[in-house]
């Protein structure tokens, strides 16, 4: 199963929001990949891989592809895709 | 004695020891074996072996960030572990091993294939790269058998950077944030880096543990030897090598202790120098560190990192600390500034396509969130009926029309009567608007007639009378507060209240700048906000001011036509 959505956290998919995608990926009993939307099954990587999560570069508003597979796809993928579309909280860290 | 010079950025000094950190020293591999040669069984173990101790040593680091720097600052070693555990490395590691590469050989080969795809890519994914270097290498040195103390002191590496000896002065060509976050303030007393600047988040992080530092002194740092004396005035931007007695003694007294005492100018003019506070952990070592109170308390963090909004008693409570600890003192709280760059989860803002120009500060307070806003109100107006109540201020994010001031001033009398109404204990505090849009500068006339205080920030401020996003480096020059359309901003704020009785006051980054303060008096400012730990130089700064002079001075800055004539005209 899959779904498309587009990526809301303000960092994209860097630093903590790809940080917490791989542990989420990680979390289920399924194979979960992701890739830009636009750039069909070639551009699917592994989602439980930090170096392949990252190394996509999306950013926020982009477009992205979620697929998942096994005993606990829907699982995986609800939980995938909940973060893609929340913004993650993340002190500014700027008075002003 | 000699003196090299670079950018200060803890304004701290310290003396110490000079220690090199060389994170790739002696990270030389041995050469390949024929693959023949390699029992892949035996390598496989070490490996395994490898990534324990790797783990093991960044959940160590982790713990020590997030004790001494701050969960936030600790998230960067949760990645860390990620990519030691990353399925795509670790199995073409093991697959390289398989094949008859050494452990060490086969984790060189697959991070330097992943740190050129990171560096091939745009600016955000270099800090990835440095994150795996870091990974790379603490692979490599289990797997080398090095990094003990034994070598840490003939200089090679430095393997424990939380457990360096007390006195230490840490040289670098650069430090990443996570090797900062390792140390010890009590250890270190200073640092000093090739490169790097100030606003990196490694200097941030230095600042943020009160670590005397100096970043970009460049090549002549390197020359440097091993256990040399050093002062390093991250005041002046120095590092003394071999420094005498006199220098010591200033730089023992220029460790800024505190000054509990307010300050006022040579002349007797007095400004006030508080503090920013961003967390409760932030209030005690503002309160240490002599701030006259808080100039800006964001209410931002009692809002992350949960389910639903705080309730109006823990918010009562928040600012009742905060109000017992300055208990002579103006405590200046800033009403919920989130959008923008700050999301908070569970509020379900809207997602826009230019979020700085949109929902945010009092917009959001005003209207789809006014019930938050109205639940702070009342824990504010509450607080200011507490013991020590009278300091308190409240003010308002994001201002940008006279209507946002008079609904957020009915607010507060509809607030003030429905507490009235229960037989709640309450009164109103002084209120007053932040300068940080155009908008605001332009009406500040106004606003101080209405309110009793204006305070100007100027991250904001200056990102938007520039048009230049502050998180944009394509235009990071744009980004300094001293060009001169900020300046005219902010002398045309302070020149409004100067004719009413609203005071003017200023939280953004420039007021902790000791070497802006002069500037600052001469517009006329009244109080100065900054991170704790600046307090001491700025008060210290201000009792050396002539106020006559700084106003000429700020007339001639404001007289200058670009931003390199006013640096030049501060730097002379």
């Amino acid at each position: 199963m899959e779904r498309t959505v587009s990526v809301v956290p303000e960092a994209g998919l860097h630093a903590r929001p790809a940080s917490k995608l791989v542990q989420t990926a990680n979390r289920f009993d399924a194979d979960v990949s992701i890739g830009r939307a636009d750039d069909g099954d070639e551009g699917l990587v592994r989602a439980d891989s930090m170096l392949s999560v990252s190394g996509l570069n999306v950013g926020h508003g982009e477009s992205v592809r979620v697929v998942a597979e096994g005993a606990e796809a829907a699982g995986a993928l609800d939980a995938v895709c909940d973060l893609l579309t929340s913004a993650v909280e993340e002190d500014g860290g700027d008075p002003t | 004695m000699r003196t090299l010079t670079g950018v200060g950025s803890t304004p701290l000094s310290g003396v110490g020891t000079a220690r090199w950190y060389r994170p790739e020293a002696g990270l030389t591999l041995p050469d390949r074996p024929d693959p023949s040669a390699v029992d892949a069984v035996a390598e496989l173990a070490r490996f395994a072996d490898a990534r324990d101790a790797a783990r093991e040593a960044i959940r160590d680091a982790r713990d020590r960030a997030a004790e001494r720097v701050g969960e936030e600052e600790a998230a960067v070693f949760e990645a860390h572990e990620q990519f030691l555990d990353d399925p795509e490395l670790v199995d073409d590691i093991k697959a390289a091993i398989e094949d008859g590469t050494p452990a060490e050989h086969a984790v060189h080969d697959r991070f330097a294939a992943a740190i050129d795809q990171f560096e091939a890519l745009d600016g955000q994914m270099a800090e990835r790269a440095d994150d795996l270097r870091d990974v790379r290498d603490r692979l490599l040195r289990a797997l080398l058998n090095i990094g003990t103390d034994a070598e840490a002191d003939d200089g090679a590496a430095l393997a424990d950077l939380g457990d360096l000896p007390a006195g230490t002065v840490l040289l670098a060509e650069r430090l990443t944030p996570s090797d900062t976050a390792e140390l010890d303030p009590d250890a270190v007393a200073g640092i000093a880096t090739v490169a790097g600047g100030r606003t990196a988040h490694a200097a941030i992080i230095a600042r943020s543990l009160s670590i005397p530092a100096v970043v970009g002194v460049g090549e002549p740092l390197r020359e440097v030897e091993e256990g040399a004396d050093l002062l390093v005035d991250g005041t002046d931007g120095r590092v003394v090598v071999d420094p005498d007695a006199e220098s010591r003694a200033a730089a023992a007294t220029d460790a800024a202790p505190p000054v509990t005492e307010r300050v006022a100018t040579a002349d007797g003019r007095p400004i006030e120098v508080a503090a920013n506070v961003g967390s409760e952990a932030e209030i005690a070592p503002a309160a240490e560190r002599g701030a006259d109170g808080i100039g800006l308390f964001r209410t931002e963090f009692l809002f992350y990192d949960r389910e639903a909004p705080p309730s109006e008693e823990e918010q009562y409570e928040a600012v009742t600390a905060a109000l017992s600890a300055f208990p002579e003192d103006r405590v200046v709280v800033r009403t919920l500034d989130i959008g923008g760059d700050k999301q908070v989860s569970y509020l379900d803002l809207p997602d826009e396509s230019n979020p700085f120009l949109g929902r945010r500060g009092i917009r959001l307070s005003l209207d789809e969130h006014r019930d938050l806003f109205e639940t702070q109100l009342r824990a504010l107006l509450r607080a200011a009926a507490s013991e020590g109540g009278e300091g308190l201020a409240v003010m308002f994010p994001l201002v940008s029309r006279l209507e946002e001031v008079d609904a957020a001033a009915e607010a507060v009398e509809s607030v003030a009567a429905e507490l009235a109404a229960e037989g709640v204990d309450h009164a109103v505090p002084e209120l007053g608007a932040m300068v940080e849009t155009p908008a605001a500068a332009f009406l500040a006339d106004r606003l101080a007639d209405r309110l009793d205080f204006l305070s100007v920030g100027t991250n904001d401020l200056t990102q938007y009378v520039m048009a230049a996003d502050r998180e944009n480096d394509g235009v990071a020059a744009y980004h300094d507060p001293l060009h001169p359309a900020v300046l005219r901003a902010i002398d045309r704020t302070a020149s409004a209240a100067a004719g009413t009785d609203a005071w003017v006051g200023m939280c953004g980054e420039m007021a902790g700048d000791p070497a802006l303060t002069e500037l600052l008096v001469g517009l006329g400012l009244d109080e100065l906000s900054m991170s704790a730990v600046t307090v001491p130089a700025v008060k210290n700064r201000v009792r050396e001011i002539d106020s006559a002079a700084a106003r000429d001075l700020a007339e001639e800055a404001l007289a200058c036509e670009t931003r390199a004539k006013v640096r030049e005209l501060l730097d002379g």
